[in-house]
């Protein structure tokens, strides 16, 4: 299962990013928060599937289904 | 008394104090607030990097463009973090201060303490502001800075720049760092088996407020704004007042500067006396700099709508709203605001394309923005509009046949636009960039925006347009002024070098079905698309035509403008980038003279093949 999966107001454990984004972009995305372990929490989703608004630590972001294909997650709750 | 000497010097010397930390965290504020009024912005050809320095107290205090970490995703976040690895080399550097948001503290520590490692690395003084401490001490949450400071191993300052708590404290005590900084070097560095990851969370954990307790208000107002219908409907009206805004309450001020110039002109050339100088200050400088000065108001005000909609954090998530219809063209959401502002002038609208994440989707942004409809194009609209559309309404004059012609050129304009935008993206080389960053944005907390970081761009705004157009603006208005006022001995603009070029020139417009005094006209909009107006109603004998658009639309019919060749000049001004400005601006943010002029040749020539044919379809 990815972050795409993840239904509004359900919260989830981040348990990996995808090896195929570029090691900037995986970087990146752990300094913002995306770390394993780390708890998300799916705040809402748009109509057409577009960009989801996730919770993740102290931070409120939105991200786009191109990148939340792209993190792993488990226990979805 | 050679050592007392030194020593007096050095402690008189000015440093720089360079401040730094993660977007979102009220550091602009905090700059304000620390500096005066007078800052000076730098900056770097092609990339969004911006240094703004200010004064304070004898030093010189550097702020810094926001970052998440020292790594580096795109060629603006190398520039940044090239300049922050440069003044920790440079001796001048007396103190750098650390931005800390106190209601994401896991967030900017990340920052934070990559930042603290780089200073201790380098012997550099290092103190963190944890800023915005009003919004955490709100829910009765206390940070006990001492403790904090001792596990970050560098002083900690509670402060708040908007309610301005501990500012005076943080004044005084990072006056006393920069006169001693060599006892401010911090004392900790992320040891072995630790990761600013584990090491921020650890803190936070400990001194942070808990997240749900600060988000609960911005979740609050995001059910609301970013609800599928009522959010549409929110969205609509912000952006419908943003578009009123330029054009409404724009125009006393447009009016107001377009009267100041000419009573200056009047009082000037009126001292001087009838003459050449005369007439070259009343046509080349006044005419041609206002026409140009007048665009500084709508500008302004463009620019503090889009400040006052950033800094209370709207700006994000107009972004969230469009982005999924912008990413079919291969746009992100961030290029919504630019596109709209491209609807008032192209200049700033360009300028406001910086906010963009990608680097590709910014150039592709800035250089489908002259597309957009600016309002230079209105006059001739309007002039056009009134030759060939028959002033008919229907459903009892609700819907007239001219204004929906003028919609049709608005639209046709965005439309362009996005295919272009489309082509843009198959035809150009995606791994010109390092990474492609996806679109992944932080939604801040709403704030109320304070007025003065707003003012200082508004003035920015204002200084980089008169800074990057002015020049240009000039240079060509003096040039076509010439051209159209030499050798004729009455300065008759038929018999002018401008003319014989048009003459000379004609072929190239026969085939569009118009004749050399199109052609002029046409000439003398590259210095600024309204300038049309009055030239061809110089061509038709009609004085002043800019206010009697009426007449010269009369004389024109009279002499037989086909309406295939209208359309197809209408056409011509949706798509043809006749701005010297706008070139200019081009070149100076995406830093490239082939795309700037390339863009220029490119729409120049769609324009003329969109004009020929659709002049012979009708």
């Amino acid at each position: 299962m990815t972050l795409w999966d993840v239904p509004a107001k359900k919260s989830a454990l981040i348990s990996g990013l995808d090896a195929s984004l570029l090691p900037a972009v995986t970087n990146r995305l752990l300094e913002m928060g995306l770390t394993d372990g780390q708890s998300v929490r799916c705040l809402r989703r748009s109509p057409m599937r577009g960009p989801l608004v996730v919770q993740i630590g102290d931070c409120v972001y939105t991200l786009e289904q191109s990148i939340a294909d792209k993190v792993a997650i488990s226990s979805l709750s | 008394m050679g050592v007392n000497l030194t020593l007096i010097q050095s402690s008189c010397v000015m440093k720089n104090i360079i401040l730094v930390g993660k977007p979102n965290s009220g550091k602009s504020l905090l700059f304000n607030q620390l500096t005066g009024l007078r800052q000076k912005v730098a900056n770097f050809p092609g990339v969004t990097v911006e240094l703004k320095s200010g004064q304070f107290g004898e030093h010189r205090l550097i702020d810094f463009p926001g970052a998440y970490s020292l790594s580096t995703l795109s060629r603006d976040e190398e520039i940044a973090v090239e300049k922050i690895h440069e003044a920790m080399h440079d001796d001048n550097t007396g103190v750098i201060v650390c931005n800390l948001d106190a209601t994401r503290l896991e967030r900017s520590l990340v920052f934070g303490l990559q930042v603290r490692d780089l200073a201790k690395q380098h012997n550099k003084a290092l103190v963190f502001a944890l800023n915005m401490i009003d919004e955490v001490e709100r829910f009765s949450h206390n940070v006990d800075c001492e403790r904090l400071a001792q596990d970050l191993g560098a002083p900690v300052f509670p402060v708040s720049a908007k309610t301005l708590t501990g500012l005076h404290e943080f004044k005084l005590a990072l006056l006393d760092v920069v006169a001693r900084p060599e006892n401010f070097v911090p004392t900790k560095s992320i040891g072995a088996g630790d990761t600013v990851f584990s090491i921020s969370r650890q803190i936070a954990k400990h001194y942070g407020i808990h997240a749900d307790i600060v988000l609960k208000q911005q979740n609050t107002i995001d059910s609301f704004l970013l609800n599928s219908v009522l959010g549409g409907v929110a969205f609509f009206g912000i952006m419908f007042l943003l578009f009123q805004s330029i054009f409404t309450w724009a125009t006393p001020l447009m009016d107001g500067v377009e009267e100041i110039i000419g009573w200056l002109a009047v009082a000037v050339t009126s001292a001087i006396g009838p003459g050449l100088i005369n007439d070259f200050l009343q046509d080349a400088i006044f005419g041609g700099l206002g026409s140009f000065l007048v665009f500084v108001p709508q500008i302004m005000v463009l620019t503090f709508i889009i400040g006052l909609l950033e800094d209370s954090g709207y700006l994000a998530r107009a972004a969230l709203i469009c982005h999924k219809p912008l990413s079919y063209f291969g746009l992100s959401g961030r290029s919504f605001i630019p596109y709209l502002s491209g609807h008032a002038c192209a200049i700033p609208a360009i300028m406001a394309a910086r906010t963009i994440e990608s680097p590709r989707k910014r150039l592709i942004t800035m250089m489908t923005i002259p597309l957009m409809s600016c309002s230079a194009r209105l006059p001739v609209y309007a002039l056009l509009i009134a030759v060939l559309i028959p002033d008919t309404t229907y459903l009892g004059g609700l819907l007239s046949l001219q204004g929906t012609a003028f919609f049709v050129l608005y639209f046709l304009g965005i439309v362009t636009a996005l295919l272009v935008s489309v082509l843009l993206n198959k035809f150009t080389s995606k791994d010109n960039d390092k990474a492609e960053m996806p679109f992944i944005l932080e939604l801040p907390n709403y704030r109320l925006p304070h007025w003065k970081p707003l003012l200082f761009r508004v003035l920015t705004s204002a200084k980089q347009f008169i800074r990057r157009a002015g020049p240009v603006i000039f240079m060509v208005s003096v040039v076509i002024w010439c051209l159209g006022y030499f050798p004729s001995s009455e300065h008759a603009l038929e018999d002018s070098y401008l003319a014989m070029i048009g003459q000379w020139i004609e072929p190239i417009f026969a085939p569009l079905g118009l004749d050399w005094r199109y052609g002029v006209a046409i000439l003398v909009s590259f210095l600024a698309r309204e300038v049309f107006v009055g030239a061809l109603g110089t061509l038709f004998g009609i004085e002043g035509a800019d206010e009697n658009i009426a007449g010269l639309a009369a004389n024109i019919q009279a002499d037989g403008l086909t309406l295939g060749a209208g359309l197809g000049l209408l056409i011509f001004y949706v798509i043809a980038l006749q701005c010297v400005a706008t070139v200019a601006t081009l070149k100076g943010e995406t830093g490239s003279k082939k795309v700037a002029w390339g863009l220029f040749a490119g729409y120049g020539l769609l324009a003329y093949a969109s004009a020929f044919v659709v002049s012979h379809i009708f």
